[in-house]
């Protein structure tokens, strides 16, 4: 074995000559780029992570610029870290999902070593603070039951993050099932089947004002919008709360259902691939987070560490005028098996979620011919055709709408599709039959998209405009504003940036929106899936 | 031109240094052997002073891989050299697969225990479940069977800050050595003595409804351990592992665990069983593995830092370093685990 490893030195050592001569790289990975570069040095430790640990980034430069090493993270949902781990080839040294559950799950190949939880934080409601007081939920205990109520009776509506795509979301989803099936000891298949349990569920989700891909920008755009509350993990109220506070707003009020309450452990594991010196590294890394003093570094923002609770010193962190239960008993329900999970995952995404109105406006302007359109079609070919959709659990459900708008300098076109069936999957033949050329007006199309939302009752859908280009658009954000604010609703505009498009327009649209751009220029396939993650 | 000359001379010096390295690295004779091992063991594996000896005097290192016992007898072992599940019954069906490996051998044991606080503790023992004798705790496995069968909530046993029914939580009995262990030593309690052919089909039924009621399982002992001392009481109130988590918890984290020992309790199931830890050679050089870890030095690390006992019936006579009280010395009350057969059945039934 040892012999083996000399020679592939040798060979390696002729290959990286090869390179320097043929002055091209070695074939590079799968990896997304990352979303943030942590310190300078060489030596890189590339983390695939939650996206709620980006609050941790100050903790791991230290880090990084101590050791003079390169700390990448790149933010996904937990389910798209569990998917990862299924895979053939793993572009990265460490997994930090927000729960164990999705480690456990996904490394079916053992390929995880060194696994051990940084912190825990439960899933909580977080309420302005008047109207969890109008409602009686300060200063008692509150069920899952007593927020069901609440929401039927039309007085509570809620932000919450996709169940199929993010751990905060889907954890309270299992939440509400538990209490919806009267809090069995665990849920099995045959609960799941029960009509009155479909009726409860759908009714619960219709309070959701908004939905996202990721637990982080939830709490981003809950604080750029106008909302009453919102599903999210203990740490990420506790942040908006100080920013809330920070402006001189209404803080939020944290309701702990005590009979459908989930932990969030933070797991963070080593990717063996037999680098010994990056398993060094991630060792070294891993026992700084759990060094007594950093530990208490990230009990300070929210997040209960360590084993003894937490201290007298980070009280005021978890201000109790703020609903926070320090001492609290976190008593969590049971997750289901993986197999039970898994379909209560795609009950939610085909039946019990409000169902998605996507608008998606796709640039087909001369930039765009060849290769831009090629990746383009692919691209849709993952969400349309239901098959491969299925996959990252963004199928269709029965009452879902899909519009398509292809556009250059002026809108082509709309074709719309109902349903998951086969006007769904015709829409792909459009996409791909579409002609290539003339300018672009990104606008013009986003404009025409909101103008076609007018037709239907916006309360009954989780309604998104995906808006793909290419290149500066030409038009201006004044025409879409006109027909927005006639249709005065709240539907973002998620923008995918590709080729040469000119960021500054995405991101003013995403601004007046309350949406957020998606970097489609490494991977555009995988743009689109997190995109359609966030509705 | 001139950048070609550079790269060649770049391409020598890299072609120097690769030989170079060649050539003093096959001075040292270091054979690394690779396995699956339980995660209660990684601990050990990587102690300084293990791999120290591993090199020094047996010129092996030990390059592992994380699985569960009885899935990594069923798990791809090209470029493995070695299993070293945690139980016998690992063996016995590795046996079944593929016959008799080159060489296998206990290196140590651990019971299998319960953990809990001490809340918990001291409801369970004021229901009758749990009592105290001479500072060991010890879990009546009937009456505890009994109260999980009838569902009893925690709130019944005055513990209301605790969510739904007495459960002890395990990992997956079908990919993980405690929980399988811990439902070899209930389908035991079931039939009052060692479940075999002749009582399966009664306690079968019983055993599927205890673990379904506890849900998603982790499939690691060490995973189930860490969430238990980091996630508290409310989450998992009562536990299935192996005495040798917390010793080991106890002698590497002394100053934690002075912080938390008064809240954290062990339970000796009465009967409970023994978690064996054998050592499966694949090949030859895996077999290696058997003489390094059988060493004297290694013993006795693997017992004063890491909390297994060496030997199967060994009374531990110096347990003070570790700062644990309630550790118990023989074990009077232990009984067999079923065969492979049986316990291939209920796996088949749990799974």
């Amino acid at each position: 074995m040892k012999r083996f490893k000399r020679w592939m030195v040798l060979f390696l050592a002729c290959l990286a000559a090869a390179a320097v001569f043929g002055g091209c790289g070695l074939g590079g990975s799968d990896a997304q780029e990352a979303d943030t570069v942590l310190g300078s040095g060489k030596e890189v430790l590339r983390i695939i992570s939650g996206s709620e640990n980006a609050e941790l980034e100050p903790v791991l430069e230290t880090f990084a610029q101590r050791e003079e090493v390169r700390i990448e993270m790149t933010y996904q949902g937990s389910l798209d870290i569990m998917r990862l781990l299924g895979e053939e080839e793993i572009p990265y040294d460490a997994v930090w999902p927000a729960s164990s559950l999705w480690l456990s799950v996904g490394d079916t190949n053992h390929r995880i070593k060194h696994a051990e939880s940084v912190s825990i934080t439960p899933v909580v409601f977080g309420i302005r603070r008047s109207l969890a007081e109008e409602l009686g939920f300060v200063g008692r205990e509150v069920s899952v039951s007593d927020l069901l109520a609440a929401i039927q009776n039309g007085s509570l509506r809620f932000c919450m993050t996709s169940a199929t795509q993010s751990n905060s979301g889907a954890s309270a989803y299992i939440g509400f099932l538990y209490a919806l099936l009267g809090n069995p000891e665990v849920i099995t298949r045959e609960d799941l089947q029960s009509e009155r349990l479909k009726t409860q569920m759908r009714e619960l989700l219709s309070g959701v004002d908004r939905s996202s891909g990721s637990s982080d920008w939830l709490k981003d755009m809950f604080l750029e919008g106008d909302y009453d509350a919102m599903v999210n993990y203990e740490c990420l109220i506790i942040q908006a709360n100080e920013e809330l506070e920070a402006r001189g707003e209404e803080p939020l009020y944290t309701v702990y259902p005590y009979d459908g309450l989930s932990l969030a452990d933070s797991p963070l594991g080593y990717v063996d691939q037999g680098d010994e010196e990056k398993e060094n590294l991630f060792l070294k890394l891993q026992e700084y987070l759990l060094s007594e003093d950093v530990q208490n570094e990230i009990q300070r923002t929210g997040r209960r560490s360590g084993y003894t609770g937490v201290s007298e010193e980070n009280r005021d962190v978890f201000r109790e005028d703020w609903g926070l239960q320090p001492d609290r008993v976190l008593s969590p329900i049971k997750m289901p098996a993986a197999d039970v999970l898994f379909e209560c995952l795609n009950l939610y995404q085909t039946d019990f979620r409000k169902p998605s109105l996507t608008v998606y406006c796709l640039d087909y302007s001369g930039s765009m011919v060849g290769d831009g359109n090629r990746q383009l079609t692919q691209a849709m070919e993952q969400l349309l055709i239901q098959e491969n959709a299925e996959k990252n659990f963004l199928q269709a459900s029965e009452q879902e709408v899909n519009i398509l708008i292809p556009f250059n300098g002026d809108v082509i076109c709309t074709y719309t599709a109902v349903g998951n069936g086969s006007e769904l999957e015709s829409l792909y033949d459009e996409v791909k039959n579409q002609r290539v050329g003339g300018g672009t007006d990104m606008y013009a199309a986003a404009a025409a998209g909101a103008e076609m939302l007018k037709g239907y009752d916006l309360s009954q859908y989780t309604p998104a405009i995906i808006l793909l280009t290419d290149g500066q658009s030409g038009g201006s954000l004044y025409d879409f504003e006109a027909v927005y604010e006639s249709l005065g609703l709240d539907v973002p505009v998620f923008s995918i940036m590709f080729g040469e498009a000119d960021e500054e327009q995405l991101e003013e649209l995403a601004q007046y929106t309350n949406a957020r751009v998606f970097d489609g220029r490494t991977n555009l396939t995988e743009a689109f899936r997190s995109v359609k993650g966030y509705n | 031109m001139k950048t070609k000359l550079m790269g060649l001379g770049i391409l020598a010096v890299v072609i120097l240094a690769a030989v170079a390295y060649v050539f003093i690295s096959s001075s040292q004779t270091v054979t690394e052997i690779s396995g699956y091992v339980g995660g209660e063991k990684i601990g050990f594996l990587e102690d300084e002073e293990v791999t120290r000896i591993l090199e020094d005097d047996y010129r092996l290192s030990i390059d592992y891989a994380k699985a569960g016992s009885i899935d990594m007898i069923t798990a791809d072992t090209a470029n493995r050299n070695f299993l070293f599940p945690s139980n016998q019954t690992a063996l016995e069906l590795y046996r079944q697969i593929n016959g008799e490996p080159v060489k296998s051998e206990i290196i140590f044991n651990t019971p299998i225990v319960l953990y809990t606080r001490s809340a918990v503790a001291q409801a369970l023992t004021e229901a009758g479940m749990v009592s105290l004798e001479d500072g060991v705790y010890f879990a009546d496995m009937v009456r505890l069977a009994e109260e999980i069968e009838a569902g009893t909530a925690w709130a019944d046993l005055g513990l209301p800050q605790l969510y739904g029914s007495i459960t002890v939580g395990t990992t997956d009995p079908t990919k993980s050595n405690s929980g399988n262990m811990f439902a070899g030593l209930l389908a035991n309690t079931l039939c009052g003595g060692v479940a075999d052919e002749s009582n399966l089909d009664e306690i079968l039924p019983r055993l599927i409804q205890i673990f379904q009621k506890l849900g998603y399982m982790e499939s690691a002992s060490s995973d189930l351990f860490d969430q238990f001392l980091k996630t508290g009481m409310g989450a998992k109130p009562l536990i299935a592992g192996y005495e040798n988590q917390l010793l080991e918890f106890a002698a590497e984290n002394p100053e934690t665990w002075s912080q938390i020992k008064e809240d954290i309790v062990m339970l000796y199931p009465t009967p409970t069983v023994w978690s064996s830890h054998v050592y499966i050679a694949l090949d030859e050089e895996g077999a290696a593995g058997i003489d390094a870890l059988l060493d004297e030095e290694i013993q006795r690390i693997a017992w004063e830092k890491h909390g297994f006992r060496t030997g199967v019936y060994d009374t531990p006579t110096d347990a003070e370093h570790f700062g644990v009280s309630g550790i118990a010395g023989e074990l009077t009350q232990v009984v067999p685990m079923p065969d492979a057969d049986t316990m291939d059945q209920i796996i088949k039934a749990l799974s």
